[in-house]
């Protein structure tokens, strides 16, 4: 599903030149649940914002499903994002002027789903993530915990084929944050490819296989039995 | 799609309910000014459009240059209406007025004194488009003593409109016939009269006088015709027509009269630009001045901006707050124009929501402002087909200029810079917010500066020497009806204690514009030598009761039985014969036009120059004769009880002239009339200059706030590490400082020059001292400091710990 090779990512500042990823190659297959480890710093986050084409690399070549993308302009890379592409973040990333349900729904909002469709897809999400209930309430009233949950029906509400999780446990408290791997785990036993950054050990041991980064390239990886 | 981004504008709104009072009060002030000013700018430029033939309609004018003298007069001869209309065949028909003064009514038993008056020819309503409720418009103007009445006046004497047919005892003596009733004159008419007398009942109108400007002359052209043409043809009417009459009275041909440096021209003034372009000698009532228009229409400009520019500032404060937002819609699949409507839909959202504030606000205003302006405007956004539809495309401008910066600049950041929180847009960084502050403060000072300079010359005029004392001057109009016993009423009046002297006399120096004379410094009337000057009969009392003050020789008396041919000329006329030793000396007064008879007049006294007209002019020759004239008698009075003393005076009246009215006035409440247009407008600019810097201060405040909050952290560390509450608070202010010295630098020149233009406007006027700019900059910094101390204090009393988990 993903093929990049020698893909590089530098920041410059105008005295300073930083290699976020350098000259990195990696495979991931569809279904697959990958997990990306590394020290602060060691370019997880830059590979993953690639990987969700938020950002551009330097150099190197960028396959998803086969099509070159590193070149894509603005325009073909939020196509096709929206179509393949959900995101969970650290920090959640809800709109806080809108309610639960209105979160969830501003995918297929974008994807031009009729109303009546919308209601249908963002009613079985929130019913699937058990979290129904809180519908109508905006996101300062759940628990940390909730609002992943809420997140996480947000990107899997357009039934994409990657998701994208940026340590989707790092500001969960360990209950909330096992809720959350389970969940992930869940929609990947349906099919859904899973590329995740994490700190945790713990939670890397849910994949099949852990990426070890350092100074912007691969330097191990493990596969989970 | 449309629903979402209304539903999260509405939701934003509301979640930051104090920015968006700020923003929607903001623009809703600035939009309703600007309605305002709109509705003020319209009824100026509507005058005199409610004539069906307006367009064709233009007034004869004259420009003489005679005897040293210059008039621009709204008058001309008694026969040009007529002479126009007989020897050019595009002129179509004309109509004269003439006006001499009030009359005086009989309503009952009671005798009332009316000044809205004109004597006007009989094809008035053949020009003017002034609807007829009785009577017939053909007829109504022709025999003499018809007077054709409005309906408020029709209802005032008889109660109905049906009027015609009716008589009115005028002057206690004519009975004139009501020949028709017409409705009252529109507000917006360059002239307002009630009562029009046939021009056959006055003499005056058939003397055939071409050297003798005193008809207001309207003619309509035919269709398709060019004034340009018409006029172009004028010169060889006055050779043809005032020739003969110069001829006769200075027994020089024009050539002559020409070549002496004279001249006089006749020309068209159209009628729909009389209201705003004309103020000269003569005019049937003060009209009002472009520059009015111009300067009001840039203030709606300026302040409409200045409410855009805070909006536009407001919302890229807050853009930092919607960057997460903007992230997240990116990372959803929202695309960059989504984004750009979803913006420009909530900045044209909450200019609709000012444009209904502003509605309401200015139907709240208008009375307020009627009152101010003196004008009677009704918001009325049915009756102009196009004010609804220009106020929308206001807004929609408004919501567009002032949503497109936020739009654009916000959209166009890369998801992943904003959502991570890059996007510290912090105050400091924006030049564009710190460039629409200046602007905005220059212009509030420009505003300061302006409100200064006029109140300084407003000042400047009532504290002016005038050559007068006109505190404590009773004036008593028309004592003519008093007759023979004028003199006796003089003399009975300085018997009541208060009184301190009375002259009788009607020419005052507040009471406008008098016919000129030539006064001749050569026995041969050699017209070159002559200056032309008003000549006022005087008694002896004259100057010492108005206070002016005698520069060299003596005043009148009685004791000199040769004062009859006794002239008293002011410093001006003086130093127009260049005279250095004027006392004694000999000039010549023409009594006659056709004999060419002259009397003597010996020059005892100068006096010294007293504004007899506005300020805007300077003060021109002027004569004082000995003589009787019962017009008015001027009273000074020394009491501390003045109802009392003018119940005295008004008892001595009506035992002397029973029946008639006691109308009076004070001499510095008629002088503060000639200059009600200034301090109107004057009181007008400060209220619009107090509501500009009231907008910019709510942009200032709500900017303050921003630039707090985007500090919270720095805050936080500097007062860990000790900073106090006025550390911090003058770190903040300093900044805005900072803009505001900027603008002031900027404005200062600006204003200067825009306050000397319109000194100019003054013969006599006040400096713009140093100090008036010192004094706006510290007003402007004082502002800024007040308002943005307001939330900086706020911020500097924020438990650090607070601010610093924030983050």
């Amino acid at each position: 599903m993903i093929k990049i090779r020698n893909l590089e990512k530098i920041y410059r500042t105008e005295e300073v030149e930083t290699v976020a990823l350098n000259k990195i190659s990696i495979d991931v297959k569809e279904g697959e649940f990958v997990a990306i480890m590394g020290p602060s710093g060691c370019g997880k986050s830059t590979l993953l914002n690639i990987l969700g084409l938020l950002d551009d690399p330097d150099n190197g070549s960028f396959l998803f499903n086969n099509i070159e993308v590193a070149n894509f302009n603005e325009r073909k890379r939020a196509d096709l994002r929206k179509h393949n592409i959900g995101f969970v973040f650290q920090s959640f990333n809800l709109i806080d002027e809108l309610t639960v349900f209105e979160n969830v729904e501003l995918p297929l909002i974008y994807t031009g789903v009729k109303s009546g469709d919308r209601k249908k897809r963002v009613e079985e999400v929130l019913d699937k993530m058990q979290i129904m209930h809180r519908r109508n309430h905006y996101p300062q009233q759940l628990s940390g915990g909730q609002q992943q949950r809420v997140a996480v029906a947000r990107a899997v509400v357009n039934n994409p084929k990657l998701i994208l999780a940026d340590e989707p446990t790092g500001n969960l408290d360990s209950s909330n944050g096992n809720e959350v791997m389970t969940l992930l785990t869940d929609l990947n036993e349906q099919g859904t490819t899973i590329i995740m950054v994490t700190h945790s050990e713990h939670d890397a041991r849910y994949s099949h296989r852990i990426i070890r980064m350092l100074d912007g390239q691969t330097v191990l990886e493990n596969i989970m039995v | 799609m449309l629903k979402n981004y209304l539903k999260i504008a509405l939701r934003n709104l509301w979640k930051s309910k104090g920015f968006s009072a700020i923003n929607i009060i903001g623009l809703a002030i600035g939009l309703a000014t600007c309605l305002l000013i709109m509705l003020f700018v319209l009824d100026e430029l509507s005058y005199d459009r409610y004539n069906k033939k307006a367009d064709r309609i233009y007034r004869v004018d004259g420009d003489i240059k005679f005897g040293g003298n210059h008039f621009i007069l709204a008058v001309a001869p008694d026969p040009m209406g007529a002479t126009l209309k007989k020897d050019y065949p595009q002129v179509e028909q004309y109509v004269r007025f003439r006006g001499q003064g009030g009359l005086l009514l009989k309503k009952g038993n009671e005798n009332v004194q009316e000044d809205k008056v004109i004597y006007a020819d009989s094809t008035l309503f053949d020009v003017f488009t002034l609807p007829m409720l009785d009577g017939d418009p053909q007829t109504a103007l022709q025999a003499p003593n018809s007077l054709v009445i409005t309906a408020t006046t029709a209802l005032k004497y008889f109660n109905t409109t049906q009027a015609v047919g009716r008589t009115m005892l005028v002057n206690n003596r004519d009975n004139y016939k009501i020949t028709a009733v017409i409705k009252d004159i529109p507000a917006q008419s360059h002239f307002n009269f009630d009562f029009f007398v046939s021009m056959a009942t006055l003499e005056e109108s058939r003397r055939n006088n071409w050297v003798s400007n005193n008809f207001n002359t309207y003619v309509v052209l035919k269709e398709g015709s060019d004034p340009k043409k018409l006029e172009a043809q004028f010169d060889a009417l006055i050779d043809k027509y005032v020739g003969p009459a110069v001829k006769q009275i200075m027994s020089i041909d024009m050539a002559e009269f020409k070549k002496a440096g004279n001249y006089e021209k006749q020309y068209l003034t159209p009628l729909t630009s009389i209201h705003l372009h004309s103020d000269k000698t003569g005019e049937l009532a003060p009209n009002s001045n472009i520059q009015y228009v111009y300067i009001f229409s840039a203030i709606a400009f300026f302040i409409l901006l200045i409410a855009c520019v805070n909006f536009m500032n407001l919302s890229t404060a807050r853009s930092a707050n919607r960057a997460r937002e903007v992230g997240v819609r990116k990372v959803l699949g929202s695309l960059k124009a989504n984004l750009v409507k979803q913006f420009l839909t909530e900045s044209i959202l909450i200019s609709c929501m000012a444009l209904v504030l502003a509605l309401g606000l200015t139907f709240i205003m208008l009375p307020t402002f009627n009152h101010l302006a003196a004008k009677e405007i009704k918001l009325d956004l049915l009756s102009n087909p196009w004010l609804l539809p220009a106020l929308l495309l206001m807004v929609l401008i408004t919501g567009l200029l002032a949503g497109s910066y936020p739009a654009f600049y916000l959209s166009s950041f890369k998801p992943i810079q904003v959502i991570k929180g890059k996007l510290a847009a912090g105050f400091k960084t924006s030049w564009l917010r710190s460039g629409l502050v200046v602007f905005q403060f220059a212009i509030s000072i420009i505003l300061i500066i302006a409100t200064i300079v006029i109140y300084k010359q407003l000042n400047f005029i009532q504290s002016h020497k005038t050559g007068f004392n006109r505190e404590q001057v009773l004036v008593i109009h028309s004592t003519s009806p008093l007759g023979s016993k004028a003199k006796t009423f003089r003399e009975e009046v300085v018997k009541i204690s208060g009184v301190e002297n009375a002259t009788m006399t009607g020419y005052l120096p507040t009471n406008g514009w008098r016919n000129d004379n030539p006064v001749f410094a050569d026995p041969t009337l050699d017209q070159k030598k002559a200056v032309s000057m008003q000549t006022w009969d005087v008694d002896e009392q004259y100057i010492s009761t108005l206070g002016m003050e005698l520069v060299t020789g003596r005043n009148f008396s009685k004791e000199f039985l040769t004062d009859s041919s006794a002239i008293i000329i002011n410093e001006a006329a003086a130093k127009m014969y260049g005279f250095t030793e004027p006392i004694g000396k000999n000039l010549y007064y023409l009594r006659d036009i056709n004999t060419r008879s002259a009397s003597v007049l010996h020059v005892i006294g100068i006096v010294k120059d007293f504004n007899f007209t506005s300020f805007r002019q300077q003060v021109t020759p002027l004569a004082l004769l000995m003589g009787e004239n019962a017009g008015n008698t001027a009273i000074r009075i020394n009491s501390k009880n003045i109802p009392h003393l003018v119940t005295q005076i008004e008892n001595l009246y009506n035992k002397m002239a029973p029946g008639e009215p006691f109308d009076y006035t004070f001499m510095d409440e008629d002088f503060n009339n000639l200059y009600r247009t200034e301090q109107r407008m004057g009181v007008i600019a400060i209220s619009f200059s107090a509501l500009a810097i009231l907008i910019a201060c709510l942009g200032l405040f709500g900017l303050a706030a921003y630039a707090a909050e985007q500090r919270t952290k720095e805050i936080g560390i500097r007062k860990v590490l000790g900073a106090t509450v006025s550390n911090i608070t003058a770190m903040l202010s300093k900044d805005f400082l900072k803009l505001v010295v900027v603008a002031a630098v900027i404005a200062f020149p600006l204003a200067w020059w825009f306050m000397h233009s319109w000194l100019q406007d003054f013969a006599y006027r006040t400096n713009i001292s140093w100090w008036v700019f010192i004094m706006a900059g510290v007003v402007a910094a004082f502002i800024a400091v007040f308002t943005v101390s307001f939330q900086t204090i706020r911020a500097a009393l924020m438990n650090p710990v607070k601010s610093l988990r924030n983050e």
